[in-house]
């Protein structure tokens, strides 16, 4: 790999720099720009059709830019080698009739891995994955999740610098999650940059060290998880009581909102001025045991409401019933205090 | 597209897989083995049509000038025609008639196969008409002929005294056709279907199907490819270019050894057709030499065409099955791709039966066509080195342009899902504006 050069800031690696793509009168990208450290794990924040699939493409040099660049260690990526990259696309799909190894085989081939030695690497991942069996398979044979784990393979055998990929966790048991979380870290302690884009806020959260929040083609916020985090000047408290999870007499408590409800604990934003102790206090002076009391930063996912004006996964929400004026089922939390009000 | 991405490996690892999937394929098997026996069914034709032939009974009837010469003909040609039957039942027979015209009318009623006229002529020569019904084969319209040359033989023998100095004088035998195929009133003859036009017929046709059933396959693969969704990984693992020219280079390859698979057991089939027409039908049943019009010349011609015919439609093919998200789309891009070869199919077999008019010079010269009309005219008619030395001038200059232009719409292409590009978009990929 080429040292840094043109003048980007040592560990900064990825530099994404106003990038700009039309397709017709729809305008994908709009001047994106954020840049990835390396050796990162990057989460790459938006709704569909907030730009992140076109960025990845124009990144890996299969779609061009109308005006932007986008560089890697200084080399715009129209001069990197193709096994710069590995990618994971969102719609995952192999050779059906082709057996796992065969095909694993083949891919690394075409990144200019020899045939024995992407053999020898492919059996060692299946292993890893603890699937040795499938080299064997057809992956036709293969359940959606498990081919899903066999194109990661794909876009990683070829031990590339930047990993790109596209919603790796959607379509994924919890066991797969871990999984792929697990070998996500195992890469990124080897040197590896990580750039994955989702929409399930939690995810992001628990796996990257740095966020862009995107929306409309262009990046609304992005910086360190803590940065972002903190981006909009919302204070929090996350409380638990036993015994009362409505935490009803928090309204007497001036300048404090439930905002995120939970059995468990629940979390709780305060208004300039209320300390986070005011609140332990008032619970305490009512009697009430409390089981879990933490200051915290707002939650990943009310930084995305916050920036964009709503879910990243708003369309996997039913919408608001007409006619009772109010939201019907929300699986959000953060919807559901919304709605609260008009309730 | 700035990256510089050699051809060489990937469009050969791609290729590989291509053609091992297909030739790989039981449907690659089965196939190619239903038409190989086909192949060898249809190049044994003519032998099989003669072995069925062989229990007709050819009925003649035979009219003279005077009463010993039909006497004497139907006895000579029972003898010479029939001799050659082991056994079996007799293969002609002859009836005396009595007038000529009744008689020909039974030929055109199908009552008689044949009519002979024997007209003795003043200087004794004998004049022979033949008036050859529809199921009358060129092959027994040939025996027929020198079974008169043996009537005017042993006629001369016993009707003239040698001493007398009356020189034999050859009969004259015209044949004409009743009712039967003729072409200018001669019935076709078995050497004419082994001259040039039937080489050059078999080509165009192998041609045509060839282009268009493995464009096809080319086409398929990349859609197959996109439905699957595996062409994100490609197009990002490897360049359109390379992957373009893996599919042709590997689909074509698959499509030739299913060609070769095809047409080596025909083409042997046809070279011991004699030995076997004589296992089978016995000694002297030679079969009319079909492979007469084949040169090494004309065979490499084929394969330049055929090679070079296929990587420019299917360029054309891979650009079109880009455009398309489904297998049943496909079948839509079908027939206007076909068209293109279909204009050219029809030039070649008027250039087959026309010779060179006007526009089917012109037609052999441009690339979409030349792959059918050029071969049909070297196989049937003089075409001059420069003519030829355009043509695939033209062919490879037009796979150039085609290969740019395919590989744009390609890059493009399979990136669409889900939306039917018009011509308007089409035309901004190969400028290049998208």
């Amino acid at each position: 790999m080429s040292p840094s050069r043109g003048g980007y800031p040592p560990r900064v690696s990825l530099v994404v720099d106003r990038v700009s793509k039309r397709f017709g009168s729809v305008v994908a990208l709009d001047g994106m720009t954020f840049e990835v450290p390396r050796g990162q794990v990057f989460g790459f924040l938006g709704a569909n059709g907030a730009g992140k699939t076109t960025t990845m493409r124009i990144a890996l040099g299969v779609l061009h830019p109308d005006a932007g660049s986008i560089a890697w260690n200084g080399v715009p990526t129209a001069h990197l080698p193709r096994g710069t990259w590995g990618y994971l696309p969102e719609e995952r799909g192999l050779y059906p009739r082709m057996t796992v190894l065969d095909q694993l085989v083949y891919f690394a081939g075409l990144y200019g891995v020899p045939r024995e030695r992407a053999a020898r690497e492919a059996r060692a991942w299946l292993a890893r994955f603890r699937v040795p069996e499938f080299a064997e398979r057809r992956a036709e044979e293969l359940s959606k999740g498990n081919q899903q784990k066999v194109q990661f393979l794909a876009a990683v055998l070829h031990d590339p610098d930047v990993l790109l990929m596209d919603e790796p966790f959607t379509g994924l048991d919890p066991v797969n999650v871990a999984l792929l979380r697990e070998a996500f870290l195992e890469l990124r302690d080897r040197g590896k940059t990580l750039i994955f884009s989702t929409h399930q806020m939690e995810t992001a959260e628990a796996m990257c060290e740095s966020v862009a929040i995107v929306d409309r083609g262009r990046v609304v916020v992005g910086g360190t998880l803590g940065d972002v985090k903190r981006s909009t000047g919302r204070r929090m408290i996350v409380l638990g009581i036993e015994g009362d999870h409505r935490l009803a007499w928090l309204s007497t408590v001036p300048g404090t909102r439930v905002i995120r409800p939970g059995i468990d604990r629940s979390e709780v934003e305060l208004d300039a001025g209320v300390r986070p102790d005011d609140v332990l206090a008032a619970a305490i002076a009512r009697g009430l045991r409390v089981t879990h009391f933490e200051i915290a930063d707002a939650s990943l996912e009310q930084v995305f409401i916050d920036h964009v004006g709503r879910p990243a996964d708003e369309e996997m929400r039913l919408a608001p019933d007409a006619d009772a004026g109010s939201v019907a089922v929300s699986a959000a939390p953060a919807r559901a205090s919304e709605s609260e009000p008009a309730a | 597209m700035s990256r510089r991405d050699p051809i060489l490996p990937n469009a050969g690892i791609v290729a590989r897989r291509e053609y091992a999937e297909r030739v790989g394929s039981r449907l690659f098997h089965l196939s190619t083995l239903l038409l190989a026996t086909l192949g060898v069914v249809v190049a044994l034709s003519p032998l099989i049509v003669r072995m069925l032939d062989r229990d007709t009974v050819t009925r003649i009837g035979v009219v003279a000038s005077d009463g010993p010469l039909v006497d004497r003909s139907i006895s000579i040609l029972d003898g010479v025609l029939n001799a050659t039957a082991t056994g079996g039942p007799r293969a002609y027979e002859f009836s005396r008639e009595a007038n000529a015209d009744p008689a020909l009318q039974k030929v055109v009623d199908g009552d008689l196969d044949a009519l002979l006229v024997a007209t003795r002529q003043p200087s004794g020569r004998i004049d022979f008409k033949f008036h050859a019904g529809e199921n009358m084969g060129a092959d027994r319209t040939q025996l027929v002929s020198i079974g008169t040359l043996a009537v005017a033989i042993l006629d001369w023998t016993a009707s003239q005294k040698i001493e007398a100095g009356n020189p034999f004088t050859m009969p004259q035998l015209d044949v004409t056709a009743a009712g039967g195929p003729s072409s200018g009133g001669q019935p076709i003859s078995s050497a004419e279907y082994a001259s040039r036009r039937v080489v050059g017929i078999v080509f165009v046709v192998l041609i045509f199907i060839t282009l268009v059933i493995y464009g096809m396959w080319v086409a398929a693969g990349v859609v197959a490819e996109k439905a699957s969704r595996v062409m994100e990984v490609m197009i990002s693992a490897a360049s359109p270019q390379q992957l373009v020219i893996g599919k042709v280079a590997g689909i074509g390859l698959a499509g030739l050894t299913q060609a070769v698979g095809i047409l080596a057991p025909a083409v042997a089939a046809i070279a011991l057709e004699d030995r076997i027409a004589g296992a089978v039908l016995g000694p002297g049943s030679s079969v009319a030499p079909s492979l007469a019009g084949l040169s090494i010349g004309l065979l490499a011609a084929f394969l330049a065409y055929f090679v070079l015919g296929f990587v420019l439609y299917a360029l054309i093919y891979a650009a079109a099955g880009s455009l398309v998200s489904r297998a049943e789309d496909l079948q839509m891009l079908a027939l206007p791709l076909s068209l293109l070869a279909i204009v050219g199919y029809v030039q070649a077999v008027m250039a087959l039966t026309g010779g060179s008019a006007g526009f089917i010079r012109v037609a052999s010269y441009v690339p979409f066509w030349s792959p059918f009309v050029m071969l049909t005219r070297l196989s049937v008619g003089r075409v001059e080195p420069w003519e030829v030395v355009l043509s695939f001038s033209l062919l490879v200059a037009a796979i150039g342009v085609v290969f740019v232009v395919a590989v744009r719409v390609y890059a493009a292409g399979v990136l669409l899902y889900g939306q039917r590009p018009g011509l308007r978009t089409i035309a901004a990929v190969v400028v290049g504006s998208r």
